[in-house]
């Protein structure tokens, strides 16, 4: 028996859920940006498991630039975060109700 | 196939736990932790799906890197280590209902759409046109010819983000 | 495994490079990195410098942009993901010269306040250049880099006023939630690769037409992708974090987030939707419907009760995008094809982008005097700046869609759309549109009431100084607002242009 793809598919959609669920009650910044990376690993995981399945590299070469991405988007969040806490010790972000839903 | 299959599931089964453990645990170091752990389970799973290129660079960039920058995030920013109640705001009912919503409908297209497809078996194909087809040197070609107009973008787009997060943060 | 020594794979075959075709971006490339040198090499002192080289730079780019256009040709490189053709360059046109207005409105401001000046034209030419290249972005993963590429500029611009919390606050909001929004369209671009095997937008399109288009994963992947750029486009209800960061970024940011980073996301819809969804029109046409109508309506009905001018003008601008949304909303049943939905929407854009910054130019040099963003503090305006009150009224009043001021041109091609296609749907948004019109009439007309009629506030009658390139912005927007408005042909010309040759 082979592995249904599928199940790497469902993996992901897991992970993005869960990244998702983790974004919406958290509050602190850290924390959230942690769930980012973790919607970002479905992406990334969905993306090679379709590159597999349709034996074509772009599934992979898509993998590398979101990775780089990511990083970048690290640097910047944190770059933001450390400037307010500059100004203010306490960070929580109960400010950010947009995300409910 | 069969040692395939179980590392599959140890693998995932380690990555979801883990994935859970980051958005319900108290306590932002662990959180830190548990995401070493979904990251190099998700690196694993790209080298049983053959894209070794790939799961060197998660490992590299996402494990040695993006984690690290992280843990110094802990430590600039002075969280709270160890317990914090503070961690979660009042809408858990709300957004497990909606992430339940959520999984459901993907697994419902994801199902409907593949539900009985098998990879495509790889018995029987030499190791060298494995290796042509999806090793490290496929990657840096399609990387620098189809893909060479996002590569350069991605580079200015690595300079912009150092030179504004110093300024953001640093001190004046 | 060794790369050098290992087996080859394949033979390598560098691609063609047009250096025609990429010119525009290339200067802009130079000239960023000469803004970076040169503000190292002179440490803070050539301040002017700087700033005239960054704006030089960018009219410079608009050479090979002109020169593509008279060539003419259609330029399709690496396999049709970057494409240069009229659609192409008359947004790159766009982003430039939104770019160098925001230039214009930045100098005086950064040099009052004294904030990092050399760093904030570097970002700026950044996040024009993923603009640029968003314009010519026919792949999913040249669009995705070129929106990170204009995004992550932004939300550090966006933050730019490091001394106030507020401010800091909202770029928290706008980063998290457009890092969110990425990561939405990244899973939903993941989907529809999954099921076309394809990243190439055409080709996605022709894969669209065929046997299993009509999957639910496609589905769910077309409605994760635009609700991504819903986020960038500040559509309701994925518009939370435009009124705060519009409020605690610093104004000329505010106004380029409100004309350029907006017209990018309009650019990338633009291209996806008539490019590669085009097939199944039954997924975006309802969602851009309901869209397009919570937009103008929630984005008016706010806008209404505000006091402070910048939040009104950024509901204000929520409400704009929800009439650029309108013919998405019909395209599918135009009897043209749905192409036809293209222009009007290049056409309000840019008639847009010259009424919204020129506004903005109008808050910055009136809040030089007063330091205050309250609509209250433009009591009396006429009796000290007679000027800048006519030209508000000039902006507000095309805005509100008058005419003959520019913004009725845009209004009138977007309703003609909708009586084109025809159908109940399209006539009952029509009828919403036009009720959201005559409400947001009320509030436009009250900054005017306030500027003409009221006394001031505080009896301060010095007049309000404004340096030179605050006026050449001005006049720069003020006349094209006008101009429009008498000669629409200007702008319906660029409107026609600006359609893909790749249609089927």
């Amino acid at each position: 028996m082979s592995v249904d793809y599928s199940w790497y598919l469902f993996l992901g959609a897991a992970l993005f859920t869960i990244g998702a669920y983790g974004l919406l009650i958290r509050r602190n910044p850290l924390v959230m940006f942690m769930c980012i990376e973790l919607m970002l690993n479905a992406v990334n995981l969905t993306f090679v498991t379709f590159s597999r399945m349709l034996n074509d590299i772009g599934g992979q070469v898509v993998v590398f630039f979101v990775l780089v991405v990511a990083a970048a988007e690290v640097v910047v969040g944190l770059g933001i975060l450390v400037s307010i806490l500059r100004r203010r010790p306490s960070a929580t972000v109960d400010d950010i109700s947009a995300l409910k839903g | 196939m069969v040692a395939q299959n179980i590392a599959f599931g140890v693998l995932a089964a380690a990555t979801s736990l883990a994935a859970i453990r980051v958005v319900t645990t108290r306590n932002v170091v662990h959180a830190a932790l548990y995401l070493v752990v979904v990251l190099a389970s998700v690196g694993a799973l790209y080298i049983l799906l053959t894209a070794e290129f790939v799961a060197a660079v998660q490992i590299l960039v996402y494990v040695g890197a993006i984690v690290v920058l992280l843990l110094f995030g802990v430590m600039l920013t002075k969280a709270t280590l160890g317990e914090d109640d503070q961690l979660d705001n009042d809408q858990r009912w709300l957004g497990a209902v909606i992430a339940l919503f959520l999984l459901g409908t993907l697994s419902f297209v994801l199902v409907d759409a593949f539900g009985d497809d098998k990879l495509p078996s790889l018995e029987g194909v030499s190791r060298a046109t494995l290796e042509a087809q999806r090793g490290s040197g496929a990657v840096g070609d399609a990387i620098f010819s189809t893909f060479l107009v996002p590569f350069e973008v991605v580079s200015v787009l690595l300079l912009a983000a150092l030179v504004g997060a110093i300024v953001l943060a640093r001190r004046d | 495994m060794d790369v050098l020594s290992g087996p080859v794979a394949g033979v390598f075959r560098a691609p063609d490079v047009d250096y025609h075709a990429f010119a525009p971006e290339l200067v802009l490339v130079a000239v960023l990195v000469a803004v970076l040198v040169v503000d190292l090499v002179l440490e803070g002192r050539g301040r002017r410098l700087v700033g005239g080289l960054a704006g030089i730079g960018l009219l410079a780019a608009m050479v090979p942009v002109l020169t593509l256009a008279v060539d003419g040709a259609n330029r399709s490189m690496v396999g049709g993901a970057y494409v240069v053709d009229d659609f192409a360059l008359v947004f790159k046109g766009l982003f430039l010269i939104a770019g160098y207005v925001t230039m214009l409105l930045s100098s005086d401001y950064l040099a009052d306040d004294d904030y990092y000046e050399g760093e904030y034209y570097f970002l700026l030419l950044s996040s024009v250049l993923g603009m640029m290249v968003m314009a010519s972005s026919r792949d999913l993963i040249s669009i995705f880099v070129a929106l990170e590429l204009l995004s992550i500029p932004a939300y550090m611009l966006a933050g730019w006023r490091k001394r106030d919390l507020k401010g800091n606050e909202a770029t928290l909001k706008y980063y998290l939630l457009g890092v969110f929004a990425t990561g939405v369209m990244l899973y939903g671009m993941s989907l529809i690769f999954g099921i076309t095997g394809e990243t190439v937008l055409t080709e996605i399109g022709s894969k669209l037409q065929g046997p299993g288009a009509s999957l639910p994963l496609v589905s769910l992947g077309i409605v994760f992708v635009i609700v991504g750029f819903a986020f960038k486009i500040s559509a309701v209800p994925f518009h939370s974090w435009a009124p705060d960061t519009y409020e605690g970024a610093p104004t000329p940011i505010t106004a380029f987030l409100s004309v350029a980073s907006k017209a990018g996301g309009f650019v990338a819809l633009m291209q996806l939707v008539f490019i590669g969804f085009l097939g199944r029109d039954d997924v975006w046409q309802p969602m851009f419907w309901v869209l397009a109508a919570l937009t103008m309506t929630v984005g008016n009905l706010i806008a209404l009760r505000q006091t402070n001018i910048v939040r009104m003008l950024a509901y204000s601008s929520v409400a704009q995008a929800g009439y650029m949304l309108l013919p998405f909303a019909v395209a599918g049943d135009l009897a043209k094809g749905p192409g036809a939905a293209m222009g009007p929407m290049t056409t309000y854009l840019l008639i847009y982008a010259a009424m919204n910054l020129g506004a903005f130019a109008l808050v910055l040099a009136v809040a030089r005097k007063t330091r205050s963003g309250e609509i209250a503090s433009y009591g009396g305006l006429f009796e000290y700046a007679p000027g800048l009150t006519v030209l508000m009224s000039i902006f507000v009043f095309a805005l509100a869609g008058i005419p003959p001021l520019g913004g009725w041109y845009g209004k009138l091609v977007v309703f003609k759309t909708l009586l084109d296609a025809n159908t109940p749907w399209a006539i009952v948004l029509g009828v919403i549109a036009a009720v959201n019109s005559v409400i947001a009439l009320y509030y436009y007309a009250s900054v005017a009431r306030e500027m003409w009629m009221r006394p001031v506030p505080d009896g301060d009658t010095t007049p309000v100084r404004v340096p030179a390139g605050l006026t050449a912005a001005l006049s720069l927007c003020a006349v094209a607002t006008v101009v429009i408005g008498v000669y629409p042909q200007v702008v319906a010309r660029f409107g026609d242009l600006a359609v893909f040759s790749l249609l089927p």
